[in-house]
């Protein structure tokens, strides 16, 4: 799950890293009581999900509270870039001597974390390594490994940084690592870590992302559990009922598949085949019949659906248990959209038999392919 | 021959006592897969199918002798788990439970690497040498015994290629499937290495899909060792949206990397055959 910026400024505030002084606020009163516990100039700063935030217009600066209401109530009420805004965080300024860039993510290559510092910072990194590769460090993390202060310096030092700075900068370093392992992290990033006037070290911005898995292991650190804002009301039944649910917008076939991997391929055959994929729909292990029939609901709601492919195998999973599932929803719905299921595996007679009864075309031994061919003749039947 | 799993192999099953082991555990029992009993802690004692169930892995194996075991705890006990079948070196450690921590999936992964254990999964159905024997939940019906070796990400595409290659006559020599999640030890150059010097393995198929650079890997492993045997691959998900999330962990499109057309490129520059559909990939082995 992806943090907005103030939940991941709070944990790294708890792993001892510091931030600028800010509050959040829903509404225009709220900004006000919060302002007047700070101090000006402050800065306004739109609370989504998405980067590339101050280019778009989220973020604003005022110099004064008539500045910061105005500010205030034209991003909760117009937004900006086509984007909601529902809360904003309000920081004072830093008073900036130089921006760096860290940040820690997995290598796909490696399947390791790999940190990066920058010498250059509150710029596109991947800019920065394209253009100025000498003043980018890149460390793989060993996941058994302590880190200690020095190996950050080692790191930073690598980058051209010298001096005084070098220590409040590595210290901030350490503990992002820290906070990428203690936090279950997929992501920790900070961009821009400003170095103040002071000699500070602060992170102005934060992006992290939570394992979804891990999550219930820093409930401690803070309340995130939430449901996504870019979820639309399908996908947030379909998480509700612990499927794997999106929604594509102008599809006609419907799909439920046992498995991401089966679910991807079925849109291509799909697609392959002139058909347009209305969803992708994983039902994932533990299907029980009343999984499997909320997951049909769904395909069922989902906008211009006028066939559905399930396509499922009783591994991990029972196919008599799915085919109850499927029943049940025929037998309270009688939907009028053709509905073809391909299905094999443990207790497949059972499951067969089942669907058999309610006259709902199988296919037991074909491939998805066929599958898809005999959806478009039963849709096109209901045309007619 | 095949390959990490025969006859021969006696498997411990790590969470024999939940819905899910019991069940499988049966299930292999009726593959007639040599189980030799399951471990759960406090459960010590007690009987699943007649077969031993005790407390700690150390324990199994002063009673035992054993070459795998297939771990199915929930996702919050599969790093304990895991830690300690690596701690009893046992030979081949399976981990089929989905959702296990992406910080204990590095662990594990870490942990494997540094003593140069092998590790299938997290999140995957295991692995089965057809008519022999599986260390996983495959319904084995479905598979038959052939000279096709099989490496897939995905549970269920690996079911569906084998199940459609058994109705054509087609069998396997071994199934594995690597598992679904961004992190995980085994991967495609691994199963790859081991096909290779499979004598029953004629003709390799890699299931892929988006994301991760497994396949990117495996296509320059095939490259530079001029790989001796045919690869045909199928890679899911060229018709899913980007950026967004297609069920597993593993399986998205991120910063251009993980595109499937980056993998059938590197793939097909590999001397690897790439089938458009699943369909084409059945013929492409026949």
């Amino acid at each position: 799950m992806k943090l907005y910026e103030f939940e991941g400024k709070s944990l790294f505030r708890q792993m001892g890293i510091l931030t600028p002084e800010g509050r959040v606020a829903a509404s225009v009163s709220e900004a006000r009581a919060a302002a007047e516990e700070l101090t000006f100039p402050l800065v306004i700063k739109s609370q989504v999900l998405s980067g590339g935030r101050g280019k778009a217009g989220g973020i604003k600066f005022a110099e004064n509270m008539m500045e910061l209401e105005n500010y205030v109530k034209d991003l909760m009420s117009a937004g900006f870039s086509g984007k909601s805004v529902h809360q904003v965080l309000i920081e004072e300024k830093l008073a900036i001597a130089h921006e760096f860039y860290m940040g820690i993510t997995l290598d796909p290559l490696k399947s390791l974390p790999l940190l990066i510092f920058s010498s250059e910072g509150g710029v596109d990194i991947e800019e920065v390594s394209r253009e100025m590769p000498k003043k980018l460090a890149k460390e793989h993390l060993d996941p058994l490994k302590q880190y200690q202060l020095y190996h950050m310096v080692d790191i930073i030092k690598r980058t051209g940084v010298s001096g005084g700075s070098v220590l409040p900068l590595a210290k901030v370093l350490l503990n992002l690592i820290r906070c990428y392992f203690a936090c279950q992290a997929i992501t920790t990033e900070i961009n821009p870590l400003v170095l103040d006037k002071s000699g500070r070290a602060i992170a102005a911005d934060s992006k992290v992302e939570i394992d979804d898995s891990g999550l219930a292991r820093i409930k401690h650190m803070g309340a995130f559990k939430r449901e996504d804002e870019t979820l639309d009301p399908l996908e947030r039944e379909a998480r509700r009922a612990g499927v794997s649910y999106v929604g594509m917008n102008g599809g006609d076939i419907g799909l439920i598949a046992g498995g991401a991997g089966l679910g991807m391929a079925s849109m291509d055959t799909i697609t392959a085949h002139g058909g347009k994929p209305a969803n992708f729909l994983d039902l994932g292990g533990d299907a029980t019949e009343e999984k499997t029939a909320a997951a049909l609901r769904i395909v069922l709601k989902t906008p211009g659906v006028k066939g559905v492919f399930i396509n499922l195998f009783g591994g991990i999973n029972n196919c008599e248990k799915m085919a109850k599932g499927i029943v049940r929803v025929v037998d309270e719905q009688k939907p009028n959209q053709a509905i073809v299921v391909k299905m094999r595996g443990h207790s497949q007679d059972e499951g067969w038999a089942l669907l058999k009864e309610r006259n709902i075309p199988i296919i037991t031994f074909g491939t998805t392919a066929e599958a898809v061919i005999l959806l478009h003749a039963k849709m096109k039947e209901m045309e007619s | 021959m095949a390959i990490l799993v025969n006859e021969e192999t006696r498997v411990l099953i790590q969470g024999i006592t939940g819905t899910q082991g019991r069940y499988h555990a049966l299930k292999m029992l009726e593959y007639n897969v040599k189980v030799i009993g399951g471990v759960t802690p406090g459960r010590g004692g007690e009987k699943i199918w007649d077969l031993p169930v005790y407390d700690t892995v150390s324990e199994a194996k002063m009673n035992h002798r054993m070459d795998a075991t297939m771990i199915i705890v929930p996702a919050a006990g599969v790093l304990g788990a895991a830690v300690e079948a690596m701690e009893s070196r046992i030979p081949l450690i399976v981990i089929i439970t989905e959702f296990v921590p992406f910080h204990d999936a590095l662990q594990i992964r870490s942990l494997a690497a540094k003593d140069d254990l092998c590790v299938v999964g997290p999140n995957t159905i295991g692995i089965i040498s057809p008519d022999r024997s599986k260390v996983g939940i495959m319904p084995g019906f479905i598979y038959s015994r052939g000279d096709v070796g099989i490496i897939s990400r995905s549970g269920t595409l690996t079911h569906e290629i084998a199940s459609n290659l058994t109705y054509r006559g087609i069998g396997q020599s071994t199934c594995v499937c690597i598992g679904g999640d961004a992190v995980k030890k085994t991967d495609f150059i691994d199963v790859l290495k081991m096909f290779r010097d499979d004598e029953e393995t004629n003709k390799i198929i890699m299931i892929g899909e988006i994301g991760g650079s497994g396949e990117e890997l495996a296509a320059q492993y095939l490259k530079e060792n001029h790989y001796p045997k045919m690869v045909a691959a199928y890679i899911a998900g060229l018709t899913a949206p980007r950026e967004k999330r297609m069920g597993h962990a593993g399986g998205i499109t991120s910063r251009g990397c993980g595109t499937p057309e980056a993998k059938i490129k590197h793939l097909t520059e590999a001397g690897v055959r790439v089938a458009g559909s699943m369909d084409e990939l059945l013929q492409l082995v026949k």
